[in-house]
């Protein structure tokens, strides 16, 4: 088995402890990093498609993105300044009211791990403070959205109306328990995913990756 | 026609119910039981295991924060540092006015019902964060699995003070093991972590006179269903669409009985329609059958949050209950 695949299995199964190490002997081995970068990626494709199918869960899906970030460190000195790699900037927040954090923490492991540049605004976030980390924040590409509460639709609506005001051609995705396609085209939102597994490849889609 | 009581059993058991379960008709529920768990609306507090809790004005319910530092448990290898057992009310002062309630219940007619919450999966999260507690399972089960232990030694030791001052008949237990779509973790991991936890303490409950264990648990859950049996569950309460319920009521009803099917996110919100409830209860009630399925909202307590929901339900399950019965 060459290195890089030796990486991709870690990555995809979890293994926080041994990926470094495993990363430093496919660049030592002659392996490019942005190659490395690559196979982690397709890893956390392979694992968000299983979350998504129903093999694996939520525990598998954060050991996995744990390992890969583990990858990622010893890569990041190797590709200092190189651009290339990113897919841009994604600001992420659970919606005004609502302080469900989990689905949105794995929405932000997904995308990072799928290439972008991740802003966690973190939970009860209002639509202005949307609008603000877009302003604050450099090649910001995507704003995804995230909630739980059928009480807090109404905050969900409102924030994708408010960066779509002050941003109309930014791409926004919502997601949540109580989020449909439908409600998504009915307030305006670019995209929608169901899960966390299917984020990556949604929000991938919605900036033309 | 049957008692409310008999109607329940008979729901159970695959016998002749008369007419559907009106929801949580059946129980008659203790909530003045000591648990020490507070619900206080608007604000930040902590809890007596130091859990930090917020309740934001304006929403339905209170969520364990642990960000800058608030988690109790903030390196899992070091648990006994910062988890303590709270104190277990005993006097008969702190339990009179539940006492008091499960005198008074018809016992005919309900089950006298004591209520727990919460449960030792959502023990683990809300001491340390879920991200965390659930990769601890991985990355230190052993310590994990000391905590489990640790955590279900305190409600068995609430069990037994609980059932000794007020000889229960039945207990809606909380624990949510899954979001919408699917359970939190693997059936192997929880068949490793939490089914003999749960063994232990629904076992408890049964040999100390309770006769029906209601457990909580508004997710998807169906690849747990084999687990909740051999645990002793007698009722899954919180079942969800997503759940497939015929599926499972045909597949296990002779062995524990389905309650839910009423998103309670699609019944009862701010300007509920009539309509649209009535649908959802005719659609529930006539794709999950008359047995081993009781008709309920996900929610897991007989509590409305926009008025009149709960009565409309109730009158929506009669007329089902004229149609089909």
């Amino acid at each position: 088995m060459s290195k890089i695949e030796d990486v991709k299995v870690l990555v995809e199964t979890g293994k926080s402890k041994k990926v470094a190490a495993a990363v430093q002997e496919a660049l030592d081995a002659g392996d490019k990093a942005q190659d490395i970068l690559d196979a982690m990626i397709a890893s956390m494709g392979v694992v968000g498609d299983k979350f998504s199918s129903g093999e694996i869960f939520v525990p598998e899906m954060l050991i996995a993105a744990k390992a890969m970030s583990k990858g990622v460190e010893i890569l990041k000195p190797v590709m200092a300044g190189d651009g290339s790699s990113s897919l841009g900037t994604c600001i992420m927040g659970t919606v005004a009211g609502d302080l469900h954090d989990i689905g949105k923490n794995l929405v932000v492991m997904m995308l990072e791990s799928a290439g972008f540049d991740m802003v966690d605004l973190g939970v009860d976030v209002p639509a202005e403070r949307f609008v603000e980390a877009v302003k604050e924040n450099n090649n910001v590409v995507l704003v995804a959205c995230s909630g739980l509460l059928t009480t807090t639709m109404p905050a969900l609506k409102e924030a994708v109306q408010t960066i779509k005001a002050a941003y109309p051609d930014m791409k926004v995705i919502v997601g949540g328990a109580p989020v449909t396609q439908e409600y998504a085209n009915e307030i305006g939102a670019d995209g929608y995913a169901p899960d966390a597994g299917s984020s990556a490849s949604k929000a991938k889609e919605l900036i033309g990756a | 026609m049957l008692t409310i009581r008999e109607n329940l059993l008979e729901t159970m058991k695959g016998g002749n119910p008369d007419r559907f379960v009106k929801q949580y008709e059946f129980i008659d529920l203790i909530m003045e039981v000591p648990l020490g768990v507070e619900f206080n609306y608007g604000q930040t507090w902590k809890d007596h295991w130091g859990i930090t809790w917020q309740w934001p004005e304006g929403q339905l319910g209170m969520f364990p924060v642990h960000h800058d530092g608030l988690a109790v448990i903030q390196d899992i290898t070091e648990w006994k540092k910062t988890v303590v057992k709270p104190a277990i009310e005993t006097s008969d002062e702190a339990w009179a006015p539940a006492l008091a309630h499960a005198n008074a219940v018809d016992r005919k007619e309900k089950f006298a019902t004591v209520f727990y919450a919460p449960g030792i999966f959502e023990m683990t999260h809300h001491l340390m964060g879920m991200e965390n507690a659930l990769m601890a399972l991985y990355e230190e089960p052993e310590a994990m699995q000391e905590l489990i232990d640790y955590l279900t030694e305190y409600e068995l030791d609430f069990a037994a003070v609980m059932v000794d001052k007020l000889h229960p008949e039945a207990i809606l237990h909380h624990d949510d093991w899954g979001s919408q779509i699917s359970s939190f973790v693997s059936p192997d991991m929880f068949e490793e972590f939490f089914l003999p936890a749960y063994k232990k303490i629904y076992k408890f409950y049964k040999d100390n006179g309770v006769e029906l264990i209601i457990h909580h648990s508004d997710s998807y859950a169906a690849n747990l269903v084999p687990y909740m049996i051999e645990a002793g569950i007698d009722i899954w309460q919180g079942v969800m669409n997503t759940n497939n319920i015929p599926e499972l009521v045909e597949k296990y009803g002779d062995k524990i009985t389905f309650m839910g099917g009423l998103h309670s996110g699609t019944v009862d919100y701010p300007g509920w329609e009539k309509e649209v409830v009535k649908k959802q209860v005719e659609e529930t009630c006539k794709a999950n059958g008359r047995k081993y399925f009781i008709p309920c909202q996900t929610s897991g307590l007989p509590i409305e949050n926009f008025e009149g929901v709960i009565a409309y339900i109730d009158e929506c399950i009669d007329e089902m209950s004229k149609e089909l019965f």
